[in-house]
C-alpha cells in the first residue's frame, strides 16, 4: 500500500514570523518498504507525517492513501484521522495512563467493533510478538520506557493498518536500547510486510532502519535514495553534510577522464575523483570525501594516486575509532582511523582516499 | 475507508465552539461591567437612556468619602501585608525546615478556604467584641478591668481577620516558588562562605521577591474586594470601607440608589482591574527570574534545632486561631441564649432554642435549600463551561483564544459586591431578575476562574499526543473526548467542582446585592441574624452551612472513589 503526497504546502503563521513548513512537497512512498523522512528540526518532516495522519491540515495539495484521496484542498476532501486506516507510533508513545496494557492495545480493535474473543486473540498475539506477553493487566504507567515503546508499537500494529507512521519513535530511549530496538523494529516491519513512513532527525538511525531516505530541508525534499546512495553518491552539499561528516575541498578540474572520473587540483595535490559528466577543465568545483574514507598509508611509497602528507593536529579516542584532525598543506582533513591506526599529536602521516570515495560536486557549496 | 468522503463544511466545529464560548464568557464578564458603567451615568434603574453625571457628583462630593478611602487604604494594605508576612513565614517553615508535623502544617493555611468568612468573623466577634466578648470577659476577670480590653470592632481587628482569611492566597503563591527554588543557588552561597541565616537573607529572600510581591498583590486585590469582614466587624465599629459604603447606598433608606452605587463601583472596579493587570505584568516579568527548573528534586531542609519546637508552637497557636477556636465558639454559642463565660452558669443556660428557632424560621430553611441548589447546580454548570473553556485555552492557539483568556481573567479582578451591582443593572430587565437564576448567572460569571484554573492545569497535563493517538486508532473527536480526555481529566473536574461548590456555599458579596425575597441564601441570612445580634442563631445556621460544605466534599470524594474503581 502506498501513500502519495502531491504539491503539499503548509505555512505556520505566528505573530512574529511565517514558517513555510511544507513547500510544495510531492512524494510517493514505496510499498512494503520503510521510507524515512530525515532532516534537522523544523525542516517539516513531522508536519508532513502529521498531515498524512490527518492531524495537521495542509494549506493546499493532495494526499492519497492506497486508492483513496484522503485530503484534497481543491476537491474539498478532508478525511479525519480516524477514517484514514493508518497506524502511528508517537514520539511520546502516547500510552493512555488510565488504561491497562491490554486496553491500550485493544483500543483500535474495539473501535472497529471486533468480536470480544477475537480482540483477546489478536491483542495477545501482537503482545507476544513484541515480547510483552504476560503484562496484559499491568497499568500502562507501570512500564519502563522500552516497554511503553513496545506497547505503542503493538497498538499501531494490532489493527493491521495499510500504512504505519513513526514519529521519532526511538528518541526517548537511551542510546544502547535505541540501537537494539532499531534492529528489532526493522525486523518486525519487514516480517509483516508493512509500508512505513518513519520520521527522525538522527542520521544513523535513518541510515540503519530505512530502505529509502528522503532528506528534507526548509519544507522541501532535497534528495531521496537508498542509505548508501545518499551517503556516498549524493550531489547535494546539504545532504552530504547532514547525513555524515565530510571533508569539503576546493578544487579545479584538470581533465575529465570519461570513465566517470576526473582529475582535479587541490591543496592536497592532484586527486582523482568521481565526477558527473559535463564538467569542463578549468572549472572551479568542490569535492568531498567522508572522514571514514580516509586511510592511513603505512609504507611511504610516495607518488601513488590520491595520497597526501600531513601533520596530526589532534587525535581523539572515541572507543570505536580515532578521530584525527590533520593539517595537510593548510587544508584541515578530518579522518576516522581504525583502532590499529593509532596516531598522536604531532605525527607526520601519509593519508589516502580512494578515487571512488571522492566526489566532485557540480555546484559550489 | 469507504466512498463517503468527508467534505468540509462552511464553519469548522472548533471555530464555532470558540465563538460560542467567547460570546457566553463575554456576556458573563463584560456584560455586567458595561452595564455598571452605563448605570453610573443614568438616573436610576430602568432609565438607561438618560445620560447624567449627577451620580458621580453626588458620590464624590460626599464629605465622608475621604475617610472611607483612607480606611480602605489602611485596611487593604494592612491585611495584605499581614497576610503576606504570615504566608511567607508559614511557607518557609513548611517547605524548608524540619519542624514536626510538617505535612499537617502545610494544609493549615488553606483552611480559610473552607471556613466561610462570615462565620469566621462571627466567631471572633462572639469572642472579642468589647461589650460581652467571651475572651474579653475572661481577660477582664484576669486583669481586674471593667471595659475592653480588646476590641474587634476596629481597623486592627479587621486587618487581623482579613489577613488570616487571605492566608490561602499568599501561601499558595509563595510555597510553590519555595518548592521549585533551585537549591544550587543557596549552595553556591554556602560554599562561598555565607552562613545559613545570611544565605536566607541575601539569596533566598531576594530571589523570592517576585513571588512575595505577587502574593502581596493578590492579597491587596482580595482585601479590596472583601465584604464579609468589613460588613460584620467594620459596620458596628463605624468603620466604612468602599465595599460597605456601596452596600449602604443600596441597602439603607427608602429607595436604594443603584446609580450612585454604580458610580462608586466603577472606581473600585477600575482599581481592581488595574491591580490585576499590574499583577499579570509583574508575574510575567518575574519569569525572567527563572528559578523553576521543573525537575522533581527535594528541597534541602534547614535544621532549626531546639527552635523548631518554638516554631511549631507558634503554628499550633495559629491552627487554634484559624479553626479550633472559631469552630468551638460557634458550637458552644449555638446552645446559648446570650454570651456567657464557659462554666456552670453556661451549663444551666444550655438549650436547643437557637436550633429550634432556626428550623422554625421559614426564610432560614429556604436559604439552606437555595444555597444547596446554587452550589450543586452552579458548580455543575460552571464546571461544564470551564471544561470547554480550559480545553480551548490549552488546545487551540490563536487570537480568539487569547481574547477568551483575557475575558476569563477579567473576572479574576471582580470584587463580588461591585460586580453584583453590575449584574443588577445587567439582569434587571430580564425575567430571571429576582430569581435564583440571577444568582446562578452572577456566581458563575464572578467565580469562573475557580473552575477554569484547575481544569487548565488538568488539560496541560494531558499531552495532545494522547488524543492524537486515539484519533489515528480510529476514534472520532467526540469518541476521543469521551474515552481518553474526560477520564484523564476527571480528577481535575472533580476538584474544580468542589472548589466552585465550596465558593458558592459561602458566597456573600454577590448574594448580598442580588438575593431577593424567595432567593435568600445562607450567608446573607447569617449576616441578617448577626445584624440583629442573634449570635446563637448565627452559630446554629453557620454550623448547618459548614455541614453543607462538608457533605459536598464527601459527595465528591465518594464520586472520586467510584471513578477510580470503575475501569
Amino acid at each position: 500500500m502506498q501513500v502519495s503526497v502531491a504539491e503539499l504546502t503548509k505555512t505556520f503563521r505566528s505573530r512574529h514570523e511565517e514558517v513555510r513548513a511544507l513547500d510544495r512537497v510531492t512524494l510517493t512512498t514505496p510499498a512494503q518498504r520503510i521510507l524515512t523522512l530525515l532532516g534537522p528540526s523544523g525542516c517539516g518532516k513531522t508536519t508532513l507525517l502529521r498531515s498524512i495522519a490527518g492531524l495537521e491540515n495542509p494549506d493546499s495539495g493532495e494526499i492519497t492513501v492506497g486508492d483513496d484521496v484522503v485530503w484534497s484542498k481543491a476537491r474539498g476532501i478532508a478525511f479525519p484521522p480516524e477514517r484514514r486506516g493508518l497506524g502511528m507510533v508517537f514520539q511520546s508513545y502516547a500510552i493512555w495512563p488510565h488504561m491497562t496494557v491490554f486496553d491500550n492495545v485493544a483500543y483500535p480493535l474495539r473501535l472497529r467493533k471486533v468480536a470480544r474473543h477475537e480482540v483477546t486473540r489478536r491483542v495477545k498475539g501482537v503482545l507476544d510478538m513484541v515480547q510483552l506477553g504476560g503484562l496484559e493487566n499491568r497499568p500502562a504507567t507501570k512500564l519502563s520506557g522500552g516497554q511503553q515503546q513496545r506497547v505503542a508499537l503493538a497498538r499501531a500494529l494490532v489493527a493491521e493498518p495499510k500504512v504505519i507512521l513513526f514519529d521519532e519513535p526511538l528518541s526517548n530511549l537511551d542510546a544502547k536500547l535505541r540501537e537494539s530496538t532499531r534492529q528489532e523494529l526493522r525486523g518486525f516491519i519487514m516480517s509483516l510486510g508493512l509500508s512505513s513512513v518513519y520520521v527522525t532527525h538522527d542520521r544513523v538511525e535513518a541510515l540503519a532502519i530505512s530502505d529509502e531516505v528522503a532528506v528534507m530541508h526548509r519544507g522541501a525534499i532535497v534528495e531521496r535514495g537508498t542509505p548508501t546512495e545518499l551517503y556516498f553518491q549524493s550531489d547535494n552539499p546539504f545532504v552530504v553534510d547532514f547525513v555524515g561528516r565530510a571533508n569539503f575541498v576546493q578544487a579545479k578540474v584538470v581533465s575529465h577522464e570519461g570513465d566517470g572520473f576526473a582529475l582535479v587540483d587541490t591543496r592536497l595535490g592532484r586527486l582523482k575523483a568521481a565526477a558527473p559528466a559535463g564538467i569542463a577543465p578549468q572549472e572551479e568545483v568542490t569535492m568531498y570525501f567522508r572522514a571514514e574514507s580516509v586511510e592511513l598509508v603505512r609504507s611511504g611509497s610516495g607518488g601513488e594516486t590520491n595520497e597526501f602528507d600531513g601533520r596530526v593536529k589532534a587525535s581523539l579516542f572515541t572507543g570505536e575509532a580515532y578521530e584525527v584532525r590533520v593539517d595537510a598543506n593548510g587544508e584541515e582533513v578530518l579522518a576516522k582511523l581504525g583502532l590499529a591506526d593509532r596516531v598522536t599529536e604531532g605525527d607526520q602521516v601519509r593519508l589516502r582516499v580512494r578515487p571512488e570515495w571522492c566526489r566532485v560536486l557540480r555546484t559550489q557549496s | 475507508m469507504n466512498a463517503r468522503a468527508w467534505v468540509r463544511g462552511a464553519v469548522p466545529p472548533r471555530t464555532l465552539l470558540v465563538a460560542v464560548l467567547i460570546l457566553v464568557v463575554a456576556s458573563l464578564t463584560v456584560g455586567p461591567v458595561v452595564m455598571l458603567l452605563l448605570g453610573s451615568f443614568s438616573r436610576g434603574l430602568g432609565a438607561l437612556r438618560t445620560f447624567t453625571l449627577d451620580k458621580y457628583i453626588a458620590v464624590y462630593s460626599d464629605p465622608s468619602l475621604p475617610r472611607v478611602l483612607l480606611n480602605t487604604l489602611i485596611f487593604t494594605f494592612g491585611s495584605a501585608l499581614f497576610s503576606t508576612v504570615l504566608g511567607t513565614f508559614l511557607a518557609y517553615l513548611s517547605v524548608r525546615t524540619n519542624i514536626p508535623l510538617k505535612r499537617a502544617f502545610s494544609v493549615l493555611p488553606l483552611i480559610p478556604m473552607m471556613f466561610p468568612h462570615v462565620l469566621f468573623a462571627a466567631a471572633w466577634i462572639i469572642l472579642l467584641n468589647p461589650t460581652n466578648g467571651i475572651l474579653n470577659m475572661w481577660l477582664r476577670g484576669l486583669l481586674g478591668m471593667s471595659w475592653g480590653p480588646l476590641n474587634i470592632y476596629s481597623l486592627g481587628g479587621m486587618i487581623f481577620l482579613e489577613g488570616l482569611l487571605d492566608l490561602p492566597v499568599t501561601f499558595m503563591v509563595i510555597s510553590p516558588a519555595l518548592y521549585s527554588f533551585d537549591i544550587s543557588l543557596e549552595e553556591a552561597s554556602r560554599v562561598s562562605g555565607a552562613s545559613n541565616a545570611r544565605t536566607l537573607w541575601k539569596i533566598t529572600l531576594p530571589m523570592l521577591r517576585p513571588a512575595v510581591l505577587a502574593a502581596f498583590m493578590l492579597a491587596v486585590i482580595r482585601s479590596l474586594a472583601a465584604f464579609a469582614v468589613p460588613q460584620m466587624v467594620g459596620i458596628p465599629g463605624r468603620i466604612q470601607v468602599l465595599t460597605t459604603y456601596v452596600y449602604r447606598v443600596i441597602s439603607v433608606g427608602w429607595s436604594p440608589d443603584y446609580g450612585r452605587a454604580a458610580a462608586l463601583g466603577v472606581i473600585v472596579l477600575v482599581s481592581a482591574i488595574s491591580l490585576v493587570l499590574l499583577y499579570r505584568y509583574l508575574t510575567s516579568a518575574s519569569e525572567r527570574f527563572v528559578t523553576v527548573t521543573g525537575k522533581g528534586f527535594r528541597p534541602t531542609v534547614a535544621n532549626l534545632g531546639r527552635l523548631r519546637y518554638v516554631f511549631s508552637g507558634i503554628v499550633l497557636v495559629l491552627f487554634c486561631v484559624l479553626i479550633v477556636i472559631p469552630a468551638l465558639t460557634l458550637g458552644y454559642m449555638s446552645f446559648l441564649p446570650y454570651t456567657v463565660m464557659p462554666g456552670s452558669r453556661a451549663l444551666s443556660l444550655f438549650s436547643l432554642a437557637n436550633w429550634q428557632g432556626v428550623f422554625q424560621d421559614r426564610i432560614a430553611i429556604r436559604s439552606i435549600g437555595n444555597t444547596a441548589l446554587l452550589a450543586v447546580g452552579g458548580a455543575t454548570i460552571g464546571v461544564v463551561l470551564s471544561v470547554f473553556i480550559a480545553y480551548v485555552l490549552v488546545r487551540i492557539k490563536g487570537r480568539a483564544t487569547s481574547l477568551l483568556d483575557s475575558l476569563v481573567f477579567l473576572s479574576y479582578s471582580f470584587p463580588g459586591l461591585i460586580i453584583g451591582v453590575g449584574f443588577m443593572w445587567f439582569l434587571i430587565r430580564t425575567p430571571i431578575y429576582g430569581t435564583l437564576w440571577a444568582l446562578l448567572v452572577a456566581y458563575i460569571g464572578t467565580y469562573l476562574p475557580y473552575g477554569v484554573r484547575p481544569l487548565t492545569s488538568a488539560f496541560i497535563q494531558v499531552h495532545h499526543d494522547l488524543e492524537d493517538a486515539s484519533r489515528v486508532c480510529g476514534a472520532g473527536f467526540l469518541g476521543t473526548l469521551r474515552r481518553i480526555t474526560v477520564p484523564l481529566i476527571a480528577p481535575g473536574v472533580l476538584s474544580a467542582w468542589v472548589l466552585m461548590a465550596a465558593m458558592f456555599v459561602r458566597e456573600l458579596s454577590v448574594s448580598a446585592v442580588l438575593a431577593r425575597p424567595g432567593s435568600e441564601v445562607l450567608s446573607v441570612q447569617i449576616m441578617r441574624y448577626a445584624y440583629d445580634g442573634l449570635w446563637g442563631k448565627v452559630s446554629a445556621l453557620g454550623i448547618l452551612m459548614i455541614g453543607l460544605s462538608a457533605s459536598l466534599v464527601i459527595l465528591a470524594s465518594f464520586v472520586k472513589g467510584r471513578l477510580s474503581s470503575v475501569k
